[in-house]
This record gives C-alpha cells, sequence and structure tokens, in this order.
C-alpha cells in the first residue's frame, strides 16, 4: 500500500513532516489554553524560595516527594485541593515528581510550620518515629546559594516575562537589593527557629540551607 | 535423530536437572501444590524452549524461500508480495472505523470530566458522612477523633499527644507555667474569641507567678489575688465564661474549634490554622478524643 511512497522520497519526507506536526501540536497546543495561564493572585518566587527550591532539586527531594495532587478524594482529604494546572506557571522547572516514597508536598505551607520542619529536618525520627526519611542536618551548616537565585530569577525575567518587579507581583532589584531582600526574608524564618548556630550565621549575613528550604516549603500552599 | 536434536534434548536435560537441583538446594516443600506446579511448569518451558528452538533452527538450515517478487529492486534485493491477509486488513479498518465514530458519537472526547467524577464523588462521599454521622455517640466521636488526630495531628503533637517532648503543646496537659507566663507577658488574640484581645502585662513580677503557677497546677487550692484579673474573662473556675474567652482550666469543644480554626502561635512555636480541613464534626471528635486524654 506504501510501497508509492518508497519510491517518492520527498512525499514520504512530507507525511513523516504532517505526523510529526499533529504530534507537536498536540504537546504545544494545551500550554496555550486559559487553564494553563497563571492562576489569579499567584506571585513568582523570591529570590530566597528558589534558593530553596535549588536545594530541594540539589538534594533530590523529588526522589521521594511529588508535588502534585491529584483530584481524587483521598487524596484531598489528606493534602488538600488537587493542584491546577495555572499554579506552576512560574516553576521551572516544575517539580511534580511521581515517587510518592514520602508525602506530597504541594501544600505542605498550609499543615506544617518552620519550627516543625527544623525539627524534622534536623531529625525526622523525633517527630514522625516511623518515618525512614534520612535526616538532613548538613543544611544547618552548607550555606544558600544566593547569587544563583538571584541570577536564576533575572533570567526568567527577561527570558520568559516572569512579573518581577511588577505591581502586585514580587519584587527583585538590583543584586546587592535582592540579597538584602532575602537577608530580611530570612532573618523573619530564623525568629521562629530555634538552632542558635543558624540564628547566629544569618545575623552574620549568611543564610544557611535550611532556611532558603524552609522558605520554599512554606510557599508551597 | 539428528545432531541437532541431541543437542537440544542434552540443553533441556541440563535445565531440568538445573531446576532439580535449585529445588533441592533451596530445600523446596514439594508438597505445597503451588510449589510442585512452579517446579513441573519450569521443566515444562525448558522442554519447550528446547523444542522451539530444534524447530526454527532446523528451518533456517532446510528451508527455502519461495513467492513472488514485487517488480523493484534495491541494490539487488528483491522483496516478496506479502499481503495482509484479508480477514486482518478488514478488521483493522472496522477497528478504525468504529474508533471515529467512539471519540465522536459513541463517547465524545468532551464527555467526561476528572473534576466532575471528582466532584461527584466528593459530593457523594458527603452525602454519606452526613447520614452516617448525623447524631454520633460518644463512643463513635472518640474513635472517630482518634483516627483524626493520628492523620492530621500526630506528625506534630506525637501519637501520644504529649507534643514530643516539648516541640509541640502536650495535649494531655492545659498549659505549662512557661506557656502560662509567656502569653501574660505578650497578650494574645489569636483564637477570635467575642472577648476579644487579652492586653500584655495584665499581671507581672511574683503576681504573674503565683497566676502561673496556680493556673498550671490544675487551680487547685486558694487563688492567688492577681487571679482575680483572669477571673473578668476567664471565669472563676477558669472555663472561659461560656465560650467568651479560651477556657484555661482544660479543653472544651470551643477552645479546640477556635484554635483550629485559627491556627495559633505561641511559646512552643506555631501551628497552622485547620480550616476546610475538618468538617465541624471533625471537629467536635476531636475535642471529644482530647479530652479523654
Amino acid at each position: 500500500m506504501f510501497h508509492w511512497l518508497e519510491k517518492n522520497p520527498f512525499f514520504f519526507a512530507v507525511g513523516v513532516f504532517l505526523v510529526i506536526v499533529f504530534a507537536g501540536l498536540i504537546e504545544i497546543l494545551p500550554n496555550f489554553a486559559e487553564a494553563s495561564r497563571p492562576i489569579a493572585g499567584l506571585k513568582p518566587y523570591t529570590v530566597l524560595e528558589l534558593a530553596g527550591k535549588e536545594v530541594y532539586k540539589k538534594d533530590n527531594c523529588i526522589a521521594c516527594h511529588s508535588q502534585l495532587i491529584r483530584p481524587f478524594k483521598s487524596e484531598t482529604d489528606r493534602y488538600g485541593q488537587y493542584s491546577l494546572s495555572g499554579e506552576y506557571a512560574y516553576d521551572r522547572p516544575f517539580l511534580w515528581g511521581s515517587k510518592r516514597t514520602g508525602p506530597d508536598l504541594h501544600r505542605v505551607g498550609n499543615y506544617r510550620t518552620t519550627d516543625w520542619h527544623e525539627n524534622h529536618m534536623w531529625e525526622p525520627q523525633s517527630v514522625v518515629p516511623q518515618s525512614i526519611m534520612p535526616a538532613y542536618k548538613h543544611h544547618f551548616t552548607n550555606m544558600a546559594d544566593i547569587d544563583t537565585a538571584y541570577a536564576e530569577a533575572v533570567t526568567v525575567k527577561k527570558l520568559f516575562a516572569t512579573p518581577y518587579d511588577a505591581p502586585n507581583g514580587t519584587p527583585l532589584g538590583t543584586h546587592e537589593e535582592a540579597k538584602a531582600a532575602a537577608l530580611e526574608e530570612a532573618k523573619a524564618i530564623t525568629a521562629n527557629m530555634k538552632n542558635q548556630d543558624v540564628k547566629d550565621a544569618v545575623a552574620n549575613g549568611q543564610i544557611p540551607e535550611i532556611v532558603a528550604l524552609i522558605a520554599y516549603m512554606n510557599r508551597l500552599k | 535423530m539428528n545432531s541437532l536434536m541431541i543437542k537440544a534434548l542434552a540443553f533441556a536435560v541440563v535445565l531440568i536437572l538445573a531446576t532439580v537441583a535449585v529445588v533441592k538446594g533451596m530445600k523446596i516443600d514439594l508438597s505445597d501444590p503451588i510449589n510442585l506446579l512452579t517446579m513441573l511448569g519450569a521443566i515444562g518451558i525448558a522442554i519447550i524452549t528446547a523444542g522451539v528452538t530444534t524447530k526454527y533452527i532446523g528451518q533456517m538450515k532446510t528451508d527455502k524461500s519461495t513467492g513472488e517478487l514485487v517488480g523493484d529492486k534495491w541494490d539487488g534485493i528483491g522483496e516478496y508480495k506479502n499481503e495482509l491477509p484479508s480477514g486482518w486488513a478488514f478488521s483493522f479498518m472496522g477497528v478504525i472505523i468504529w474508533a471515529l465514530w467512539y471519540w465522536i458519537v459513541g463517547y465524545p472526547v468532551n464527555a467526561y470530566s476528572q473534576i466532575g467524577e471528582y466532584n461527584e464523588e466528593t459530593k457523594a462521599f458527603n452525602a454519606k458522612y452526613e447520614a452516617a454521622f448525623a447524631n454520633p455517640d460518644q463512643a463513635t466521636l472518640t474513635a472517630m477523633g482518634e483516627s483524626v488526630f493520628l492523620v492530621q495531628c500526630a506528625p506534630c503533637h506525637g501519637e501520644t499527644a504529649d507534643g514530643l517532648s516539648g516541640k509541640a503543646q502536650d495535649l494531655t496537659n492545659r498549659m505549662s507555667k512557661e506557656q502560662i507566663l509567656d502569653v501574660i507577658a505578650k497578650g494574645s488574640n489569636q483564637l477570635g474569641y467575642p472577648m476579644g484581645a487579652m492586653p500584655p502585662m495584665l499581671a507581672q513580677g511574683a503576681d504573674a507567678d503565683a497566676v502561673a503557677a496556680y493556673v498550671a497546677g490544675g487551680m487547685q487550692g486558694t487563688a492567688p489575688a492577681a487571679f482575680a484579673t483572669c477571673v473578668a474573662c476567664h471565669g472563676a473556675d477558669g472555663k472561659g465564661n461560656n465560650g467568651a474567652a479560651p477556657n484555661i482550666a482544660g479543653y472544651d469543644d470551643t477552645l479546640v474549634s477556635h484554635v483550629l480554626q485559627n491556627g495559633k502561635k505561641g511559646a512552643i512555636g506555631a501551628m497552622p490554622s485547620f480550616k476546610t480541613r475538618l468538617t465541624p464534626v471533625q471537629e467536635k471528635a476531636l475535642s471529644t478524643y482530647l479530652q479523654t486524654l
């Protein structure tokens, strides 16, 4: 039946092109749908939250935690409202994940607090005795990479017109302004923390990874 | 019998012997029919493997290709005409036509919504829930409260509700002396009671200390003089004047519900609001459970 195409490479190429165009449209078109636009009130991540997101990626939290609540009663009972496409508009990349060795984290900011995260990341079994999550004590001593986070924010602002510095958006400003803002945000978080080393580091103008990670966790609502 | 068959038979015998060796070596109990069937299955697979291998290797050695060539040759290589069996071809086309009908008419692509199914499921569940727990008795409430507690509260307060050695509020006790002193020093306006904000520093120094010791001790004996300030809102028995102010003597339905609705930030740390996460029945159940502790 397709013997004729085998003898006419030009038309064969046209056929291949049409198939790829169709598949491409199916992949690309949904991104322009109204449902994929940022939901009302969604703001881009602050620099500190982005630094926390980097920690989340670096330590591969996605290997055990998802960030996508499916529309099933059992999931919404446990994690809250099911996730909407537009909530991930400023996630580059989104961290949906597909493995739930631990619980979903898409709305963890609604039901966990700074002090809980502090206890939990230091020693997970101290708050959840059956937990198999390893401790992340190095988050308390490693410093978060605020510079890279700022670079990331500037990049998405210029490249994708992510609304930084926009009315009702997230302020970004210059590198120095952004660093000062991140430190202010970190101070607000350490006010609710107990670890003296972390408090001292922030008082000295450094930001440990745990503070950035907690800022990110609290933002997930 | 040619050499190929002998080799295949030898191969099958080796596989069977290996199977038997593994079964013996692992001391598998063959009186269990599942184990016996599994071993027989393994032996069967060994025999079939030998048979199929023999057949196809034999075919490769002896068979000659036959058939009608299509006209063209590509670099000297020809191609046989190899038409689809017509029954197969017609059923394939039939399936394509059926699929189009199914997409467009039978079950149109826009006829199903995942969210719609979720909404229906939730609605049906809520109706069933309301019917089942319209008038729950004390035992039902306690059991429900315990299960809600283990899911929603235990991650912070611990499974025994003791607050995991000071990481969260110890729910087996109303308040510790430090917590009371903290509230007296800072005041409180978090829970949305009708009485409104409690101003900071209503008692100071030794007075505050005496009040804190009295309240933390379960309000035994005579109240210190400074407790009179507290009585105005919290009542002489500390129970909060029927919901006007928080109960400082113990947990009651109003207190639990107000804390769940508004969240709380105190001497230990912050508790998030559980607004919309729990139904009123679940709140009542939690309060009932907490009062049994």
